[in-house]
């Protein structure tokens, strides 16, 4: 962009009096923003993630618009199609737990690939035979602190001992699926208590509890990273983290605290899966990880941190599982749907890349450059 | 700076005794203690012939990989059951490890000790045929156990069960029922296992074979993973592709748990189901009649049991009493059985 | 990048013979015939050479004439135009006019490949070396001996051995990893390297810098062996002794320009030297220092003994409420390591931070925020900014949590704040929502210094605030420093600009080598005795006020 000074390239000439008058071009298109008045968020920062999000709503309007026009018949049916959203949704909602988990991750400059092994761990713990013995509440305590236990050791791994997060997320991954399975003695853990498992099943005016659950979920994760200074922190320390600890913030108090946060949110995923699953096993959960993280990156938020969004996340999770109900109203196999799934991640950002930047300046004729 | 301090020396004590208290409340939480599952065991005294009589002392090898399956689990129980009702036998095992390459290292170790039988189910069959031969020649007769070699010099004994033959007796059932009930043109749905999987392939061939016969065809199938979790969602998404449907099956009584769940949470109780591999929840359920499952085939995890009995038979050179040839034959293949609410009874002991 | 961007303006009528030089003797003749200990051809010559970057002149006439077997210093201070004629020399910049002549035909080198194969090496400060490939390999990175495709291990092995020997380090095995080296034997490699290519030529940008001081004399020994062999050598150094010990012949440089060519290396002046690289033709802009005995409260900061091993030993300092402390010193002097310690944000292996009589817990950067320090480092995108963020982000980076309630930020406010401090630092453009991103680099450095205008800051850390930003903001910064230290506010400042040192600061500390070798008012110092100070740590005779 020309209208501003990068700094990457040598000042100003130097002879230009400082207090002469500045035409400058940014001002200018400053002053037009404020001009445009009501829609200036849209175009400000803002209103980028919305841009953003703006683009994996097309995806998921092209989806539904391929399930129209491959099974009219199943489209044609308005109580069909309204049970086809609330399982779609449902269908997203463990993953999209574990994915406002890892948004927060991510943004923070990290990488959480023990997700699914401490749902599975979680789960597992929350089924013993002597966990149900506690009724509904035990096994949920015992699911969150058991979700938040393991992150806060990832946590201390990664902050204060000072390993890569994806060397010591990874070694998490294999330890606690191996602690899993030798609580379970490597069997599948029925879940006898109707509390937990009804969770799975009950509707709350028309529409599932684990709906409502995700919803929550989304809702305080977008409050906590936009409106409160633990969100603030993230985005810092995320973005800069030499500036974050410059400016005086703990950067590894508060590293330890997102893996934290991203293992307490395995423990609600783990208690909702195995409500769904009226059952646990330390098999569980299989590969959420790359689902999560495939999720949160097509939801735009930057892998090297510092910038995203909790709603983009959720669009993708909720585009994962579209997919996911498109290839099974149509029969196709699992693979085909694998391969699909492969191919929009790198088509999203790919796309986010290059044509956000045109994209954006059609709708907003916006001058900043926002990449 | 005093109050500061003090204010965070409290809330440090606090957070910490509330982590030692979760801590000693989850520790209390990993028990598992609960009756244990009856292993599969032919006691020495059912058998009517003297082959049960103690005989010679034997010592038999056994090498399984970790289990991550209920079905594996009761593979390795059942071999340990089984060896523990012979008084004549003694039962050495080796941990097989995580992959062939550590199995095959188990074996040559276990060679070593010159055992009279090894019983291996190995990881792959074909990676572990060398492990098979080494011990032949050694002259340790070996008994391969689901996963065959492909070389016929490296194994004793072969014992199976019948993947196609699985997808066979579904099917069968599947068309006898709506046969019964006078549906025509039905809708089938299918769960599959690991669909990556050879076993998984060969029971949807043997499925859709037999069904074919009848002209009868799926209509949907789902790839699920052999978990719970992955079976209810595979299950949630077939029946929002088909909102009528007449018969199921699914490949895996471990994955039927969650499938099963998903039938109750999606309400759904116009069909019946087949179920996979005989677990005892599922025949428990099948007997008591009160879900959608109503039949399972079987593929045993007690063939382990006779594996270790089979072995026995071959280090003391008896043949099977009922047969008329002085030796033990060398390939046993079991027939998938269908378990319904009539014979439940019969079977609860071999669930696993 | 260029060094030009430290902002020193170009005097319009510069002339060649350095007219701002002031006082002393200066009559040595520019362009003269060469010193006659220098006997080889002229392989390199440069003619009225300028480089251009959008808004800087970053060479502005330079004349330059190196000969075969000698070894030719470029002395100039930062900013003076070496890294860019290195740049150019080397290939990575062309250059807008002029005339590069090398070995009598005049030449445009398009890219570092080509300036290689012509003959000329460079050995940068930072050793651009495969630390995990083996000395041989590095030798002959890139163009390694090779048949059908296979590197010949064995023929790369012998020649560099060869090489090896040419040096004087035979003992160094061609198949060591670079990373087992020590820096000097690094140091060997980068020459190995230079001798594979035949180079004719070797440009040394301050190869003493990385070593220590017993192995500079290895390093002379091994410049006597290449210009015995007719090498030419251009050796770039701040260190005056070295340039005597070394040097043949001297070339000056000034603000782009050559100030003085072919100076004898061993007889010239000190003084004259120092003439040549220094007088400004036009003044910053200072603010007045208050009149009057100046603050005589009990100090805020107190350092004591601070020391770590290998960037600076000993250092004791105090800076007063109001008081401006400048620190000058070379890059690698120890001072932007000093000024990091201090604020705890690398750990001290020895000594004490005291603040308003208080120890600070060493290491912790949340201990002196708290106790109201403040600093906006050397570095500023990557160790102050986040770039994407809007404005005001950035500017209540250390503050957010105090206008937050119940942990819920309050962005109306934060802006409200970031605004005031936008407009008393006239920052341009005035919109905080910006990203910073957008904004130059005098405005980014008001963001970071404003950043600290929020809090309750008591001591203030500079770490060369006026780099990259050009002299109109310059003079703002300057203000701004000045009418926070009328506020009380202690000001610790670091500069490798000599000049700004002594024209913001109440008191001086000069540092070399990681150590404080003088302290004095900034009255009674002047910018030569400074330079020599940093340059020799030595006084130079008669250059005292």
């Amino acid at each position: 962009m020309s209208d501003v000074t990068d700094t990457s390239t040598p000042e100003r000439p130097a002879q230009l009096p400082a207090q002469s008058p500045p035409v400058d071009p940014a001002e200018t298109a400053a002053a037009e923003q404020r001009a445009a008045g009501r829609l200036s968020w849209w175009r400000g920062e803002s209103g980028e993630g919305a841009r953003r999000n703006l683009w994996l709503i097309g995806v998921l309007v092209a989806l539904i618009v391929i399930g129209i026009v491959t099974r009219p018949d199943l489209y044609g049916n308005s109580s069909w199609v309204w049970s086809n959203i609330l399982v779609i949704l449902k269908l997203a909602s463990v993953v999209g737990v574990v994915s406002v988990g890892m948004t927060f991750v991510i943004i923070g400059g990290g990488i959480d690939l023990s997700v699914g092994a401490i749902v599975a761990l979680a789960g597992v713990w929350a089924t013993t035979v002597a966990t149900q013995s506690y009724g509904a509440g035990g096994m949920i305590f015992c699911a969150l602190t058991v979700g938040l236990g393991v992150g806060l050791v990832n946590g201390l791994l990664i902050s204060y001992g000072r390993l890569v997060p994806f060397i010591a997320t990874l070694a998490m991954l294999v330890a606690a699926r191996g602690l899993a399975a030798e609580l379970s003695d490597k069997q599948t853990q029925v879940s006898n208590n109707a509390t937990i498992n009804d969770i799975a099943s009950t509707n709350l005016l028309g529409i599932p509890l684990l709906v409502y659950i995700l919803a929550a979920v989304v809702i305080a994760g977008w409050v906590l990273l936009n409106r409160t200074t633990f969100g603030r922190r993230t985005v810092a320390v995320g973005g800069n983290p030499e500036a974050a600890r410059l400016a005086g913030i703990d950067v590894k108090r508060h590293t330890l605290m997102l893996y934290a946060l991203s293992g307490l949110c395995c423990g609600i995923a783990a208690i909702m899966l195995t409500a769904q699953a009226t059952s646990a096993q330390a098999a569980m959960a299989n590969l959420y990880e790359l689902d999560a993280i495939a999720a949160v990156i097509i939801g735009g938020t930057l892998l090297s941190g510092g910038r995203g969004t909790i709603i983009g996340s959720l669009l993708g999770v909720i585009i994962f599982s579209t997919i996911t109900n498109l290839f099974a109203i149509n029969g196709l196999t699992t693979e085909a749907q694998n391969m699909v799934k492969g191919g929009i991640i790198v088509a999203a950002v790919l796309v986010q890349q290059v044509q956000f930047r045109s994209l954006t300046q059609f709708l907003g004729r916006n001058r900043l450059t926002t990449n | 700076m005093t109050e500061h301090s003090r204010d965070l020396s409290r809330r440090r004590l606090l957070f910490g005794g509330a982590a030692v208290g979760a801590g000693v409340l989850l520790a209390g939480c990993t028990s598992n203690e609960t009756e244990p599952t009856a292993a599969q065991t032919k006691g020495a005294d059912a058998a009517a012939s003297g082959n049960a009589a103690p005989g010679q002392k034997v010592v038999i090898g056994f090498s399984a990989p970790a289990a991550d399956h209920g079905w594996l689990a009761a593979i390795t129980t059942n071999a340990k059951a089984q060896a523990g009702a012979y008084s004549d036998v003694e039962f050495k095992t080796v941990e097989a490890g995580a992959d062939a390459a550590a199995q095959r290292a188990a074996i040559s170790t276990l060679i070593s000790q010159k055992p009279n039988v090894i019983v291996m189910l190995p990881h792959d069959g074909k990676e572990l045929n060398a492990a098979g031969l080494e011990a032949m020649k050694a002259g340790i007769p070996v008994v391969n156990l689901d996963r065959a070699f492909p070389d016929a010099l490296a194994y004793r004994l072969q014992i199976k069960g019948d993947n196609y033959g699985m997808g066979v007796a579904a099917a069968h059932y599947i068309v006898d029922q709506l046969k019964a009930k006078g549906v025509s043109n039905p809708v089938i749905g299918e769960i599959a296992g690991i669909d990556s999987l050879e076993l998984t392939q060969e029971r949807s061939k043997g499925f859709a074979d037999t069904l074919a016969q009848s002209g009868l065809k799926v209509s949907n199938r789902r790839a699920a993973e052999f978990t719970a979790d992955s079976g209810q969602q595979a299950a949630t998404s077939l029946f929002q592709a088909l909102p009528k449907i007449d018969a199921v099956w699914n490949h895996d009584d471990d994955q039927g748990i969650g499938v099963l769940a998903a039938v109750n949470q999606a309400n759904r109780k116009e069909f019946f189901m087949v179920g996979g591999a005989g677990s005892k929840k599922a025949m428990e359920d099948i007997q008591a009649d009160n879900t959608v499952l109503k039949a399972t085939v079987t593929y045993s995890p007690s063939m382990a049991s006779s594996a270790i009995s089979l072995a026995r038979l071959i280090a003391q050179g008896k043949g099977m009493s009922d047969l008329v040839e002085l030796q033990v034959p060398k390939e046993i293949i079991l027939a998938s059985e269908t378990i319904t609410k009539e014979n439940a009874s019969n079977y609860l002991k071999l669930g696993f | 990048m260029t060094e030009r961007e430290e902002g020193v303006v170009t005097e319009p009528e510069a002339s060649p013979t350095g007219g701002g030089a002031q006082g002393g003797s200066v009559d040595a003749p520019l362009l003269e015939a060469p010193a006659d200990t220098v006997a080889g051809e002229v392989v390199l010559r440069l003619t009225d050479v300028v480089k251009t970057f959008p808004g800087v002149r970053a060479l502005d006439g330079v004349q330059l004439e190196v000969r075969a077997g000698e070894v030719h210093c470029l002395l100039g201070q930062n900013g003076a135009g070496k890294s860019t004629l290195i740049k150019v020399l080397s290939g990575v910049h062309q250059p807008d006019s002029g005339q590069v002549e090398w070995r009598g035909e005049p030449v445009t080198f398009a890219n570092p490949q080509a300036a290689m194969r012509a003959g000329i090496a460079t050995i940068y400060q930072e050793l651009d070396l495969v630390e995990d490939l083996s000395v041989a390999e590095n030798a002959f990175l890139g163009h390694e001996p090779r048949r059908f495709g296979f590197v010949r291990r064995g023929q790369m092995a012998r020649r560099t051995r060869q090489i090896l020997g040419r040096l004087g380090h035979a003992e160094i095995p061609p198949n060591r990893m670079v990373r087992l080296l020590p820096a000097a034997g690094k140091q060997v490699v980068s020459m190995a390297r230079a001798l594979s290519h035949e180079a004719r030529l070797i440009i040394m940008d301050e190869p003493s810098a990385v070593l220590a001081h017993d192995e500079v004399g290895n390093l002379f020994r091994i410049i006597r062996e290449l210009t015995a062999q007719g090498i030419a050598v251009i050796y770039i150094s701040h260190r005056l002794e070295e340039i005597r010990e070394i040097g043949d012949r001297v070339t000056v440089l000034k603000d782009g320009g050559t100030t003085a060519a072919n100076l004898p290396a061993r007889d010239t002046p000190t003084r004259d030297l120092v003439n040549r690289m220094t007088g400004r033709t036009i003044e910053y802009v200072f603010p007045e220092r208050p009149t009057g005995a100046g603050p005589a409260e009990a100090d805020l900061l107190v350092v004591e003994g601070l020391t770590r091993p290998g960037e600076f030993a000993d250092v004791s300092l105090r800076v007063r409420p109001g008081e401006v402390v400048g620190i000058a010193g070379l890059v690698g002097s120890g001072r932007s390591e000093l000024l990091e310690t201090i604020y705890g944000a690398r750990r001290a292996e020895a000594g004490t931070v005291r603040m308003a009589g208080r120890v600070l817990r060493a290491g912790s950067v949340g201990a002196a925020v708290r106790a109201g320090m403040g600093m906006a480092p050397e570095e500023r995108k990557s160790q102050a900014l986040l770039l994407g963020e809007p404005i005001y982000r950035n500017v209540t980076l250390a503050t957010f949590t105090r206008y937050a309630r119940a942990g819920f930020t309050d962005v109306g406010r934060e802006r409200a704040e970031a605004d005031r401090i936008a407009e008393s630092l006239e920052l341009r453009p005035r919109d905080v929502r910006r990203p910073v991103r957008t904004l130059s680099g005098g405005n980014q450095q008001k963001v970071v210094v404003g950043r600290w205008l929020l809090g309750d800051t008591k001591l203030l850390l500079l770490d060369e605030p006026t780099r990259g930003v050009d002299v109109g903001a310059r003079a703002e910064l300057y203000q701004v420093i000045r009418s926070l230290a009328e506020q009380g506010v202690g000001v610790l400042l670091v500069s490798s600009e000599v000049p700004e040192v002594l024209g913001l600061a109440d008191r001086v500390l000069v540092m070399r080598e990681g150590r404080v070798v003088r302290e004095a008012p900034a009255g009674e110092l002047d910018e030569n005795t400074v330079l020599d100070l940093v340059m020799a740590g030595s006084l130079m005779e008669g250059a005292a006020a």
